[in-house]
């Protein structure tokens, strides 16, 4: 659904965005993950036709961005990493404002409004001014305004900074929803755990450049990380460290406090050998864990933080 | 003992207590910012130019030496005069631009409640931002000392024009300093604070003189009433200091009034700033505590509002939300208030300024002036330069204040087509513009009515408003989408507008005087005169008011005479606008999409 071919921006001598090569599923949830300053708004602009690139191509549902900026426009809903308000509008007129600049017919758009204002929970707003909105409101109703046109594409920069933790489950349920509905997805925020629990996808972006993306899952092998478990044993920890390490798949072992840390070789994986050799050398085993490679993690061993 | 008085001799001498940081930190950020260099250089180039040209008026090539010098003194006192005054205006509107921001930039920033956790006052707040424009302001001044010290060696300037005509400047500056500052603590914007302070300027120093003449003519003598005006109004002041430096019968040193005056506007500027002192304590104290805005009605309104969606929730007491027709950003425009949300405040400013113009029309009538053609010329004069102060701001602002909200991007990701936010903007600006040039109307038809003026004005006006709306349209919503801050697209629609209807003309006749025999020349300066639209506002009323009948169009140099010719003439000027203004419309539609962040 959406794809990039080497796409560049330059700003004078500095370059925001580097042959970056993306591609998005229909239907995923892609998360855009980078330090500041590492070109994930600048991406999304492109993507939207408010910036021209320098070099390359980016399609929206197979349509060149660059040449087809009206009909990229009507597949697309794009919510900045900020609220765009019209002081004196109440949030209906705001909405129904929208629906008319793209082109929804005038009786098909009071229902349309409706539905989205019931979609994001705001029904109760609907005659409230823009501004009076709090944060967490205008938030919502950005989302809102980014659905009015039922766009298949929606790309979302940084939609829940500066909520509060409640407003954020919201939010996330709502992307979520929207998933369910068909919608493909893009989003960038610095909220990792959050785009861990929602994103399909993932793409780690440094000084412009795409040092990974795919799968969560994907990442481990790509990053060299060894898998970890963490066990625990009732009685005789020393002899469960012998055990262990006497086992040719695992490579490390080591003691943290009242755990201990077995590290596999590569592409190893093996909590079951672990369970079965110290039920076996008579230890009762209390607590076994594979150790989850986190976004965060994955995002610090990616990035060093370098911003332009 | 000593040390510590020491210490305070020298405290109390760098006058650090009266400013605190905010001069110094004024001062670094101010080199830092090019604008000013801008500023500076544009100064000394004007006054370069204004210099050279009145040296060449003053002085003609050719003729003998001795004729040469016997023009020196002439040219002395001439050139003084001009840079005497040259600086009063300057200056005025260069305080005027740059203390317009001071107070608003520190609420919007949030930093002004910032500053009231530290032991800084709000004394040292006005004092220090003040302070530290005016030594820009004086820096300027001084540029022009060496050139004033050397033009008085040519003989016949006396010292004290020179040193009253910088006193009264400086004093003047500080004057309209003090009020650019105090509206600058209650509006965010800098051209609503330039246009407030032009305003209040032209109400206290001619509004306010010319009434006061209309009621006390029978009263007190003209001498009388121009020296009681002239120790409150440095324009009167100065105006008869020149005279009197030019004149050889009056001795050339002026009157002693000037230093009663100084004292007057210090006085004032010092009230001003005392008042500016209470409202910034009271703004920064409001923020300090979390609350943003500058005026009590803001907070009343935030929080009306506030109670109006929390009732909502309950009962739907709001009025219902109207429903968009017809094009998106047509009906945007068309639907937010003429008045903004200040509906109150400006209905009552309207009010007064009406009943203030009816009490002219009365005083006026009294005296039976009502059929005399210059009557009628200064009042359309009057709303015609109103009518294009505000058409020169309103399209100036619909953009970059769409960027200011930062809802442009969000419209432009839109399906709408450039085309039609175009039209939309400039349906707002014609719309948003109307009640202004309905005062010009008003008075033509009013007065058609009644016989005085020829109904041919009305259509003849209407011709002249047409291209006045598109042109300054046309530049308006290009510097709008050309520039990201709405001060600077204004500044310049409005720069753009007085070059080409102030600036050029004078320097075009200026060097008319100097090149005197070349025939050509000055009628292409008398030419470029006859495209001014105050020239064709003068020129139409000149002919249509006289009893309701029509008598020859006098331009400076067309030989448009008649009716007939004088409406193709004007025609001819509509269509040379109208397309430099359609011109720049286009472009600013093909830059729509650059700069958008």
């Amino acid at each position: 659904m959406i794809k990039t071919k080497n796409l560049s921006k330059d700003y004078g001598s500095l370059t925001a965005v580097a042959n970056l090569n993306l591609t998005i599923q229909q239907g995923d949830i892609f998360g855009f993950i980078g330090p500041n300053g590492a070109g994930k708004t600048t991406t999304m602009r492109i993507l939207v036709t408010l910036l021209e690139p320098t070099h390359g191509t980016a399609f929206i549902d197979g349509l060149d961005v660059r040449k087809k900026g009206k009909k990229v426009r009507k597949l697309v809903g794009y919510m900045p990493d900020f609220m765009g308000v019209y002081d004196d509008l109440k949030v209906f007129e705001y909405l129904e404002f929208f629906a008319a600049a793209f082109a929804i017919e005038r009786k098909k758009r009071k229902s349309i409004v409706d539905g989205v204002l019931e979609l994001t929970d705001l029904q109760s707003k609907r005659s409230a001014t823009v501004d009076s909105l709090s944060r967490g409101m205008q938030q919502r109703l950005g989302l809102a305004r980014v659905l009015i046109h039922d766009p298949k594409v929606l790309i979302l920069d940084e939609p829940a900074s500066g909520l509060d933790p409640r407003a954020r489950i919201e939010i996330r349920e709502l992307l979520r929803e929207l998933k369910r509905m068909g919608k493909t997805i893009m989003i960038s925020s610095h909220i990792l755990s959050e785009l861990e629990e929602i994103c399909d996808h993932v793409g780690i972006i440094e000084h412009g450049r795409m040092v990974f993306s795919g799968t969560l899952e994907e990442i481990r092998p790509r990053l060299g990380i060894e898998s970890k478990v963490r066990v625990q044993v009732a009685n005789n920890q020393d002899k469960a460290v012998e055990l262990l390490s006497a086992l040719p798949q695992i490579r490390q072992v080591q003691v943290i406090d009242d755990y201990i840390s077995v590290t596999f070789g590569d592409d190893q994986e093996g909590d079951g050998i672990i369970a079965r050799t110290l039920v076996n050398g008579g230890l009762d085993v209390t607590f076994l864990q594979p150790e989850q490679l986190k976004l965060d993690d994955a995002f610090l061993q990616l990035t060093k933080g370098i911003v332009h | 003992m000593v040390v510590s008085l020491y210490n305070f001799v020298l405290k109390l001498l760098s006058l650090s207590w009266l400013t605190g940081p905010i001069f110094e930190k004024e001062l670094r950020v101010s080199s830092r910012r090019r604008r000013n260099y801008v500023l500076r250089f544009t100064y000394l180039a004007l006054l370069t130019i204004f210099l050279v040209l009145t040296w060449l008026a003053y002085v003609p090539r050719g003729g003998t030496g001795l004729y040469q010098i016997s023009r020196m003194a002439e040219a002395g006192k001439g050139i003084i005069a001009y840079i005497i005054w040259f600086q009063f205006i300057a200056i005025q509107f260069v305080a005027g631009i740059m203390l317009s921001t001071s107070i608003s930039d520190e609420i919007y920033s949030c930093t002004l409640g910032l500053l009231m956790t530290t032991p800084i006052n709000s004394f040292q707040i006005v004092i220090g931002k003040l302070f530290s424009k005016l030594l820009q302001l004086i820096l300027l001044l001084a540029i022009s000392l060496p050139i004033l010290a050397i033009v008085r060696v040519f003989g016949g300037v006396p010292w004290g024009y020179i040193v009253s005509g910088l006193c009264v400047t400086l004093t003047t500056v500080l004057f309209v300093g003090s009020v650019s500052m105090f509206f600058s603590i209650f509006n965010r914007r800098a051209y609503v604070v330039i246009i407030l302070t032009i305003l209040t300027l032209g109400t206290l120093f001619a509004l306010l003189p010319i009434l006061a003449a209309m009621f006390l003519h029978s009263v007190v003598s003209e001498s009388q009433f121009f020296s009681a005006v002239s120790y409150a109004n440095p324009y009167v002041l100065l105006a008869f200091d020149t005279d009197r430096m030019m004149s050889p019968r009056m001795g050339g040193w002026p009157a002693l009034s000037w230093a009663v005056h100084c004292v007057i506007m210090l006085v004032a500027s010092a009230l001003l700033l005392l008042l500016s002192v209470l409202m910034v304590r009271r703004v920064a104290l409001r923020q300090a505590i979390g609350e943003l805005g500058t005026s009590s009605r803001g907070r009343r309104r935030r929080s009306n509002t506030k109670a109006v969606s929390t009732a909502s929730e309950h009962r739907d007491f709001a009025p219902p939300p109207r429903r968009v027709k017809g094009p998106a950003v047509l009906w945007k425009e068309l639907r937010s208030p003429v008045f903004g949300r200040r509906k109150i405040a400006v209905l009552i400013t309207i009010a007064i300024g009406l009943i203030f113009l009816f009490v002219t029309y009365g005083f006026c009538a009294d005296e039976n002036a009502l059929d005399d053609e210059w009557v009628h010329i200064l009042y359309t004069v009057i709303f015609l330069a109103l009518g294009i102060l505000f058409t020169i701001i309103l399209p100036a602002t619909c953009i970059t204040s769409e960027k200011e909200s930062r809802s442009w991007p969000l419209l432009l990701a839109t399906t709408l087509s450039d085309r039609q936010i175009l039209f939309g903007k400039f349906a707002g600006v014609l719309r948003r513009c109307l009640p202004v040039w309905a005062l010009l109307f008003g008075h033509i038809m009013l007065f058609t009515l009644a016989g005085v003026i020829h109904p041919l004005a009305t259509i003849q006006m209407g011709i002249l408003v047409a291209w006045i709306v598109v042109f300054l349209s046309g530049t308006g919503l290009y510097f709008s989408v050309r520039f990201k801050r709405t001060t600077t697209a204004v500044m310049m629609n409005f720069g753009v507008a007085a070059l080409i209807w102030a600036l050029l003309p004078f320097v075009i006749t200026l060097i008319g005087t100097i090149v005197r025999d070349f025939r050509d020349f000055h009628a292409f300066c008398e030419l470029y005169w006859d495209t001014n639209p105050f020239v064709h506002a003068v020129v139409i009323i000149a002919a249509t008011a006289r009893n309701g009948g029509l008598r020859r169009y006098d331009w400076l140099e067309v030989g448009a005479r008649d009716v007939s010719e004088a409406t193709i003439w004007m025609l001819s000027c509509m269509l040379g606008y109208m397309f430099l203004g359609l011109f720049f419309a286009w472009r600013a539609k093909c830059r729509f999409r650059r700069n958008v962040f």
